[in-house]
């Protein structure tokens, strides 16, 4: 998948996203966290909205048991074999949309879209918001001074961009 | 007569530069900007702006604000018509088309104010009184004509051609109102180093400031306060902004007009709804000056004397020459003052016995006459104040005048504090209420606070700010904000107890609630004041009782013989001002009014013609034109089609869930009333969940893919309820279950082969893998890759034809689909849509979303050796209640039509041959389809046990088409194949 919009103080693409994601179990989470962090070869994001790049690799923890590992275009996927009695993982990429935005309009792009405080901590660069877009589940990903992606359930994704680019 | 005849020369906010013309009525005037509506209307001596709302007596300008309560308009003209507006807080713009309401034919002559005349009959409750007969029906019979004969603005229906924007915001401080207290709260909050949102409802900053004299100390001290905080890159003003709700979690609901003088009026959202969160914030949002109770009070020309001097000194309008002040305080003294000093002739009714020196001192240097101990008792005018009757120590005595300015005292605006439950708190000493406590993160200051000096209300609203910033962390030094006296005297008032003469003495103007019908609530024993208000309707119009509250109030604790606190007070609720549903909708209409799901193949559907139904939030194809000319010709076909040959169906929408972890198989044996624990990997199982309460809760087929892993499909309309079910009971019930459960139905595409030729299709379209019957049997799973994506084949029927759900990763659904198709030519693979999907498994006897519809239990759908002799499962003990097990129920039964030339509906109720059809029958027709196979209509229903006998007939009838009536005999619900053979032919 791959769309765009642009004018002169934003842009909007559309591209696959490449996406895995393990949980651990309640009661063995520090080991799985151990091997999952073993595996990957870097420390995983201490909590929720905190993320850690890895050689072409955004680990995003999404919930207290649960992380995203996004991968950049082109990278291949970690060899992660997760023990079945500390976790487990699944492959989200097919149904997953990144929606990239930057350009200097994006923090009133955005304010039409989804609730995240764009000058807020929580949302600094490299930090990660789980939210609602237009009663739509998604992650915010901010990714720059005037950059951010939403990662979108694929069956919505147009329909999303669609509201962004009318914005 | 000249426009604007009653405009100054000089002086006023407004910029003579810049004339602005409009229309009201039809009538060309003109005003200046910086007018609104109602200044400009004064100015060229409009004074009956509207009619009210259940006598039709005249109404003019009441006041300068949202309280207004009187001059109500229509705006603007097809699509942008908007009904109700206070005129007083319409900023006027060029071109602006202005309609007064609720009168015919004409504003000066209304024909329904003969209402006035029938007033002795139309006090509170009469039409509940008196339309209640002679049939239980007669009320809907009246209301059209009460309805008709009463109201406000009529609302257009054209398309509304603008552009509406809700968004959110944030704020570490939020000050609402940007009067003194607001503007020195929103300073030190700046100052201190937090961001700021200053929300002001005006197009000017300023509140009662405004009200001051354009060259005063005051209008220094603004001009000072405004470039202060424009200095603050953190600090936001946000002007035209109404602040019409207060949440939970510190969030203000806001509604912003755009700036209506911007010349491009398409280029801009109309109206935006913000949803600002603030982690802390100051309520500034100043008092409402209450009017006086006596009779024909509401007549055009009476006017709150803050709202006069607003007129005078922000519009340059002086609206009359001859001057009538009645008061019980000391600030309308300001009032009589700045009019008398424009050359008006002024007197001051005040009720209190002996009026302070230094104002009486300062009334005879401008020539004011005094009255003390006076009040007005009644007043004569039609659409105009003529005179008034004045009731003091000499006596009761008549003064010509042509405006009357009234001062009741001041009512702090409590409104939005109150909006999360906290009930305002009785201030004796100023004979009001306040915001009766704050919670964390909040604060107020100024006059809603009981501050009323200006100066007072500055210092206020500086600690206040100072402290809202230092309850988010932000506490850097904040100098002193610049001192404002203006000479202001106290304003203690002296409780008004309304005195009435011949004429209606009016509480809400915008109800036409009189004191006589508070008298009558009384006397009917609506003493509790919110039993007062919704037998009155006192306090209900689109002003809220902004002015009528507190009289009310007061003049209910007067008859009852108690305090105001004991009394008590309304609750007030939100939106503090009204909203247009337009901006609460924001961009959410049209194409945007919902988010569209779309499947992966759905470019295909619709490059090939498809036509689309919305199910859900799916776009899902409902018929291809290419089977027939409509969708009954189509769908038959296409059955024809899959039973004949292979069709190929869309089913991405079903809900995907991937179960996880090693007490996977416990948790699914929990969660479905069969069991699951033994299904061998690589198998597949229908199963069905049932909520706590017993009722079916959804169905569909769970396939173990390794001994730890499933993978889960729901109906397409409970994939989200499913999901939601599961994590919630991991969470709360079962959390030592070691189970995951993932949202995978955006992952795969999915896709169904059925029917006799289907086994060859897939033979052709996957020439590598082994689809036979032992590699692949009924209910089997075979798990592959193709084109480089997970492969997943399950052998599943919901037709009752030989069918294969195709899964593969999303991204290749299409390419795919498109390989089937073309793999499957040479069998006469044709795709089908929604409409055969469901004629299908009706056919077959399959239960869905019409018989599973929150009502009916296993043994209700025919499925209750699903369950056997289990236990342990979710609403395993309900679904064992009596009345669940009552042998009546109304149970899943097949229907046939046997009629020639007629057919079944879905939605008909079933009644006995010979029973009358009335009520609501003996069950109810679910799901209906003209089956090729039988020739005929055939349908499933739900029938009481009693009548349910195979071979029993039953008329079906259709409400919706005029009782349409059609015979039915009931027989199995499997209409095809009852032995199964198909799914192995």
């Amino acid at each position: 998948m791959a769309s765009s919009m642009s004018s002169r103080d934003f842009s909007l693409s559309v591209a696959d996203c490449p996406l895995i994601q393990v949980e651990g179990w309640d009661g063995t989470l520090t080991q799985f966290e151990k091997s999952v962090s073993a595996s990957l070869g870097t420390k995983l994001p201490a909590s929720v909205g905190e993320t850690v790049r890895h050689k072409g690799l955004l680990i995003i923890r999404v919930a207290p048991r649960r992380l995203w590992l996004a991968l950049d275009e082109g990278t291949q996927a970690p060899a992660l074999a997760v023990d079945p009695d500390l976790g487990c993982s699944v492959p989200l990429g097919e149904g997953r949309v990144r929606l990239k935005m930057t350009g200097p309009d994006i923090a009133r792009l955005l304010s039409g879209c989804v609730t995240v405080d764009w000058h807020a901590p929580a949302a600094a660069p490299g930090r990660a918001v789980l939210t609602s877009f237009h009663h739509v589940s998604v992650v915010f990903l901010r990714t720059g001074e005037t950059a951010c992606e939403l990662i979108v359930p694929r069956s919505f994704a147009r329909s999303l961009s669609d509201w962004i680019a009318d914005g | 007569m000249s426009s604007n005849h009653k405009r100054l020369s000089m002086g006023g906010r407004i910029d003579r530069e810049q004339p602005v013309e409009f229309t009201f009525d039809g009538r060309k005037l003109a005003g200046y900007r910086g007018d609104t509506l109602a200044s400009a209307l004064l100015a060229n001596g409009v004074t009956l702006v509207g009619r009210s709302f259940k006598y039709h007596r005249p109404r003019g300008i009441f006041s300068a604000g949202p309280e207004e309560p009187n001059a109500l308009v229509t705006l603007g003209s097809a699509g942008r018509r908007e009904p109700n507006l206070p005129a007083t807080t319409l900023e006027l713009a060029d071109g602006m088309v202005v309609e007064s309401q609720n009168r015919w034919p004409s504003l000066a002559f209304d024909v329904q104010s003969v209402n006035g005349l029938l007033a002795p009959f139309l006090s509170a409750g009469f039409y509940y009184k008196t339309f209640m007969g002679p049939t239980r029906r007669a009320w809907m019979f009246y209301e059209h004509f009460i309805r008709k004969a009463a109201g406000l603005g009529r609302a257009g229906t054209d398309a509304d051609p603008d552009r509406y924007e809700v968004r959110h915001a944030f704020a570490d401080v939020a000050i609402v109102g940007g009067g003194p207290a607001g503007l020195s709260a929103a300073r030190a909050a700046a100052a201190a180093g937090a961001r700021v949102a200053l929300i002001e409802q005006d197009f000017l900053l300023g509140g009662q400031l405004l009200a001051e004299p354009s060259d005063s100390a005051a209008a220094s001290w603004l001009k000072q306060a405004e470039a202060e905080l424009e200095g603050f890159e953190t600090a936001a003003l946000m002007k035209r902004t109404a602040a019409f709700g207060s949440y939970d979690g510190n969030v203000l609901g806001l509604v912003e007009q755009r700036d209506p003088t911007d010349p491009q009026p398409n280029g801009e959202t109309r109206q935006t709804v913000t949803m600002l969160r603030a982690r802390s914030i100051v309520f500034a949002t100043g008092a409402i000056e209450r009017p006086m109770v006596f009779s024909n009070n509401d007549r055009p020309g009476v006017m709150l004397a803050s709202a006069a001097r607003t007129y005078l000194n922000r519009f340059a309008v002086l609206p009359g020459k001859k001057i009538i002040v009645a008061t019980t305080n000391d600030g309308a003294w300001r009032t009589a003052f700045d009019y008398a000093a424009a050359g008006a002739e002024v007197t001051v009714a005040d009720l209190r016995p002996v009026p302070p020196a230094a104002l009486a001192a300062e009334a005879a240097w401008l020539g004011v006459v005094v009255r003390a101990a006076t009040r007005i008792v009644d007043l004569n005018g039609g659409h105009a104040v003529r005179r008034v009757t004045l009731n003091g120590p000499d006596g009761q005595s008549e003064a010509a005048c042509d405006l009357v300015c009234v001062s009741g005292g001041w009512s702090p605006t409590v409104h939005l504090t109150s909006h999360l439950g906290s009930k305002p708190a009785y201030r004796d000493d100023i004979d009001g209420f306040v915001p009766g406590s704050f919670p964390a993160g909040r604060f107020g200051a100024g006059a809603m606070m009981g501050t009323y000096a200006t100066g007072d209300a500055i210092e206020d609203g500086h600690r206040a700010g100072t402290e809202a910033a230092s309850s988010c962390g932000k506490s850097a030094s904040v100098p002193a904000p610049s001192k404002l006296d203006l000479d202001e005297t106290a304003t203690i008032s002296l409780r008004e107890i309304p005195s009435v003469g011949r004429g209606k003495a009016f509480v809400d103007f915008q109800m036409d609630v009189t004191t006589e019908d508070i008298e009558l609530a009384h006397r009917e024993g609506y003493e509790s004041v919110e039993h007062l208000k919704r037998y009155t309707t006192l306090g209900m119009g689109t002003d809220q009782g902004k002015t009528s509250n507190f009289a009310a109030l007061a003049a209910m604790a007067t008859l009852r013989r108690a305090t105001i606190p004991k009394t008590g007070v309304t609750t007030f609720r939100p939106p503090y001002t009204p909203v247009a549903i337009g901006a609460l909708a924001g961009r959410a209409t049209g194409h945007h009014f919902k988010p569209i799901r779309r499947t992966p193949m759905h470019d295909w559907h619709m490059a090939n013609g498809a036509e689309m139904l919305e199910v859900g939030l799916w776009m899902r194809p409902y018929f291809y034109p290419q089977s027939g000319r409509d969708v009954n010709d189509a769908y038959v076909a296409e059955m024809r089609n899959v039973r004949q040959a292979a069709g190929l169906m869309d089913i991405s929408t079903l809900g995907k869930i991937d179960v996880q972890g090693p007490d996977a198989a416990i948790f699914l044996d929990r969660i479905y009333a069969n069991g699951f624990a033994k299904l061998p990997v690589g198998r597949a199982r229908y199963g069905v969940m049932l909520r706590d309460d017993g009722i079916v809760f959804d169905d569909g087929t769970t396939t173990r893919l390794a001994e730890n892993r499933f993978f889960m499909t729901t109906s397409t309309a409970k994939a989200a309820d499913v999901l939601s079910r599961l994590e919630f009971l991991l969470d709360t019930a079962w959390p030592d279950l070691r189970v995951a459960v993932t949202s995978v139905s955006d992952e795969w595409a999915a896709m169904s082969v059925a029917g006799p030729n289907s086994r060859a299709v897939l033979s052709a379209a996957f020439p590598a893998l082994d689809v036979s019957d032992e590699a692949l049997p009924h209910m089997g799973l075979l798990e592959s890759e193709w084109e480089g994506r997970a492969l997943r084949i399950l052998r599943l029927s919901y037709s009752g034809e030989r069918a294969y759900e195709i899964y593969v990763g999303a991204t290749a659904g299409e390419q795919l689909w498109s390989r089937l198709l073309e793999a499957g030519r040479a069998f006469d693979l044709k795709p089908y849509g929604v409409e055969a999907l469901g004629a299908l498994r009706v056919e077959k006897g399959h239960v869905a979303g019409p018989e599973i519809d929150g009502r009916t239990t296993l043994d209700d759908l025919g499925l209750g050796r699903m369950a056997g002799k289990r236990s342990g499962f979710v609403g395993d003990v309900l679904r064992r209640r009596p009345a669940l097990q009552a042998p009546n129920r109304q149970r899943l039964v097949g229907l046939e039509c046997i009629e020639d030339g007629k057919r079944l509906r879905g939605g008909a109720i079933l009644f006995l041959p010979d029973e009358k059809p009335y009520g609501h029958g003996r069950g109810r027709v679910t799901s209906v389809s003209f089956s090729p196979e039988r020739g005929h209509y055939v349908g499933l229903a739900l029938l009481a046990g009693d009548v349910a006998a195979e071979g029993s007939e039953v008329v079906a009838v259709y409400p919706m088409k005029d009782d349409e009536t059609v015979r039915a005999r009931i027989v199995s619900p499997v209409f095809l194949d009852p032995q199964g053979e198909r799914l192995h032919g």
